[in-house]
């Protein structure tokens, strides 16, 4: 099966500093993969290559297959590729609709007064809140009112809107209550199960435990294990995250 | 709708939601209702017809102004600069119409046109990154020079007695007001009438009562308003123009996906670049609008003080539109407010000053009052805020 996202080789620099060397990282339908490591290990620089953000110095990244460049976030999005960035990036005095569709409202022609299609936008709100059980009080309500497993959840749907084929989840259960962590990991289910691929970037061992097939550890800027869902323990994550133990050596999980 | 149970609020829970929420307006016009008791009980005359109409027109500038003003705030800037503007604007219009001598529309769109140039010159400098404090502070004091220049060596153009003093003049004939008023009633509630309609088609429950109160209400502020204004001649030009500038506003902030962006820019800005909504042009436009609502509040004013002069824009006004927009329930802040609060805001300030000089009291209690009245509103609105889940309210 063609992966849905296929990065091979990227490196990326800053100046005379390494972000990131030869990294290999594949996203499948229906897969979670996780994406950990320390502060500094490269997970947001890779995350902004693949989102459109920043262009990899070498390397190639191919979508179901064929090489492409992700030169902007719009041919991100373009390519399916939807990114869901930690801070959330939700207006708070706006409502559940309209911050699922900011930026791409339906409206009506010109000569109908451009009016923006409330009914149409509510109904596919609906339908997209329902797809991942996220349950709003009221689709009118400021989001600023609801809570944090709501809205990442909105955050979520709106990266839906444009039916992606991979989403990438920056971070999505820093911050959140053990709930709401529940709650966010089960949306993470959903997504998976609906056959997309998902990326999340986390630095929480435990949730990446419970949601991820796959799991790839970056220290330092390199990929140094890939581990499936049941062949690792803690204590293997751990070495590898922090290069305690030379997990290169003596893990071998790497592929 | 997906219903999860969420907390149980009190009843109070549910009013102050409301009241900080989505009906903004009702603190505001009990407030209202308050003010015009109390000098209602002072004196008789002050709710007289006559009154009443002479109230609507000494707002009718301040309310133009503050609806600029508005527009400006959602996006999460301020202007201190549009009542020298207005004043600006007044003089190239006066000048244009009654000195040169052109015709009374070509002044008038050429006053709107130099508004809307200078605010865009102000909102370029503000999208560059100075703030916009500052540069609508600088450009109160450069305007207050441009007017000198603009008007004749003497510094003053009298109107009086030309087309241009018939813009404030003109009254609107009993029956053609009262058709306006039977066609905003239809207009309304074909307009209810069709969100209900779509509302029920998408199996949305919702009762029919959302049609008819709102329509009901609105006929009996429109006939009530018409019956009011025409008691001695016709419906006063201005109030027409005020009305209409808000039908457009309303548009334009409710019905289209501009107002959602304004809103979306006031609330969080990052994030509204981020979701692809351009933020420098909505700041821009925001600023364009400030600079016709300028224009045409300077032309209203002018042809009712039946001429312009270097004081035409000075004085409180400035401070009345702010404080106007900020009574009416605008944030300072960005993202939240709607038009009506310049209208009701306006209404606010207005009964205050026409109350008191109506009593002849000193304007020193007009000052007192107008000023204590401003900052009593930005608390109540602190303490519903707080006392709100909702705090970004609209």
């Amino acid at each position: 099966m063609t992966a849905l996202l296929e990065l091979s080789e990227i490196s990326k620099y800053f100046g005379g500093v390494r972000a990131l060397h030869e990294v290999d990282m594949a996203v499948h339908e229906g897969e979670v993969v996780a994406l950990i490591g320390d502060n500094g290990a490269g997970k947001s620089t890779l995350v902004k290559i693949v989102s459109g953000v920043e262009s990899p110095d070498t390397g190639e990244i191919r979508v179901r297959g064929e090489a492409t460049n992700l030169v902007s976030s719009r041919s991100a999005v373009d390519a399916g590729i939807r990114t869901v960035f930690q801070d959330l990036s939700l207006c708070d005095n706006l409502d559940a609709v309209q911050n699922l569709f900011l930026g791409q409202e339906r409206h009506g022609s010109f000569w109908s007064g451009r009016r923006i299609r409330r009914h149409a936008m509510e109904e596919q709100a609906q339908r997209i809140l329902e797809s991942l059980s996220v349950k709003l009080r009221s689709l009118s309500t400021p989001v600023v009112a609801l809570s944090g497993g709501q809205r990442q959840g909105i955050a979520i749907c709106r990266a839906l809107i444009s039916d992606p084929a991979v989403v990438i989840l920056d971070e999505p259960t820093a911050a959140l209550g053990v709930s709401q962590r529940a709650e966010v990991l089960d949306l993470i289910h959903r997504l998976r199960d609906q056959g997309r691929g998902v990326v999340v970037v986390s630095h929480d061992m435990k949730d990446v435990r419970q949601v991820a097939d796959r799991i790839v550890v970056l220290r330092l800027g390199t990929k140094v294990a890939e581990f499936r869902r049941g062949e690792y323990s803690m204590s293997d994550l751990v070495s590898a995250m922090t290069g305690a133990h030379e997990p290169l050596d003596d893990e071998g999980g790497d592929q | 709708m997906s219903v999860a149970t969420e907390t149980r609020r009190s009843p109070v829970g549910r009013v102050i939601e409301m009241a900080a929420g989505g009906h903004r307006s009702i603190p505001v016009l009990v407030v209202l209702a308050i003010i015009w008791t109390v000098f209602y009980s002072q004196s008789s005359a002050y709710l007289s017809f006559q009154n009443i109409t002479n109230l609507t027109l000494q707002i009718a500038t301040t309310a133009i102004l503050a609806l600029g003003v508005v527009f400006v705030l959602l996006v999460g800037e301020i202007d201190l600069s549009s009542a020298v503007l207005s004043g600006v604007c007044a003089a190239v219009a006066a000048g244009l119409c009654v000195n040169s001598g052109l015709p009374l529309p070509i002044a008038i769109g050429a006053a709107i046109l130099a508004g809307m140039v200078i605010t865009f010159i102000e909102a370029l400098v503000i999208t560059f990154g100075v703030p916009s404090l500052i540069v609508t502070l600088g450009g109160m004091v450069i305007l207050q020079g441009l007017i000198l220049v603009v008007l004749p060596p003497e510094f003053t153009v009298s109107v009086a007695g030309t087309p241009f003093a018939k813009i404030a003049s003109t009254a609107i004939p009993v029956g053609v007001s009262y058709g306006l008023a039977a066609a905003g009633t239809v207009f309304f509630a074909v307009y209810r009438l069709l969100q209900y309609r779509e509302r029920r088609s998408t199996g949305t429950r919702i009762s029919a009562t959302s049609v008819y109160v709102p329509s009901l209400l609105v006929a009996v502020v429109l006939f009530g308003g018409v019956f009011t204004l025409t008691r001695q001649r016709g419906l006063p030009m201005p109030v027409l123009i005020v009305a209409v500038m808000l039908l457009i506003a309303w548009y334009f902030t409710t019905q289209t996906r501009y107002g959602i962006h304004l809103y979306a820019v006031g609330g969080d800005r990052e994030a509204a670049q981020r979701a692809g909504v351009p933020v420098r042009r909505m700041v821009i436009y925001s600023f364009l609008i400030l600079g016709a609502c300028a224009a045409v509040a300077g032309m209203v004013d002018a042809s009712r003080q039946l001429g312009v002069s270097v004081s035409s824009g000075g004085g409180a006004l400035m401070l009345n539109a702010i404080a106007a927009a900020v009574v009416g329930g605008t944030s300072l802040f960005g993202g939240r407010g709607s038009i009506w609060s310049a209208i009701l805001g306006a209404l606010v300030i207005g009964s205050i000053s026409n109350g008191v000089q109506l009593l002849g009291l000193t304007t020193e209690v007009q000052y007192f009052a107008t000023g204590a009245v401003l900052i009593i509103a930005v608390a109540v609105d602190v303490v519903l805020t707080r006392g709100s889940i909702l705090p970004g309210r609209r």
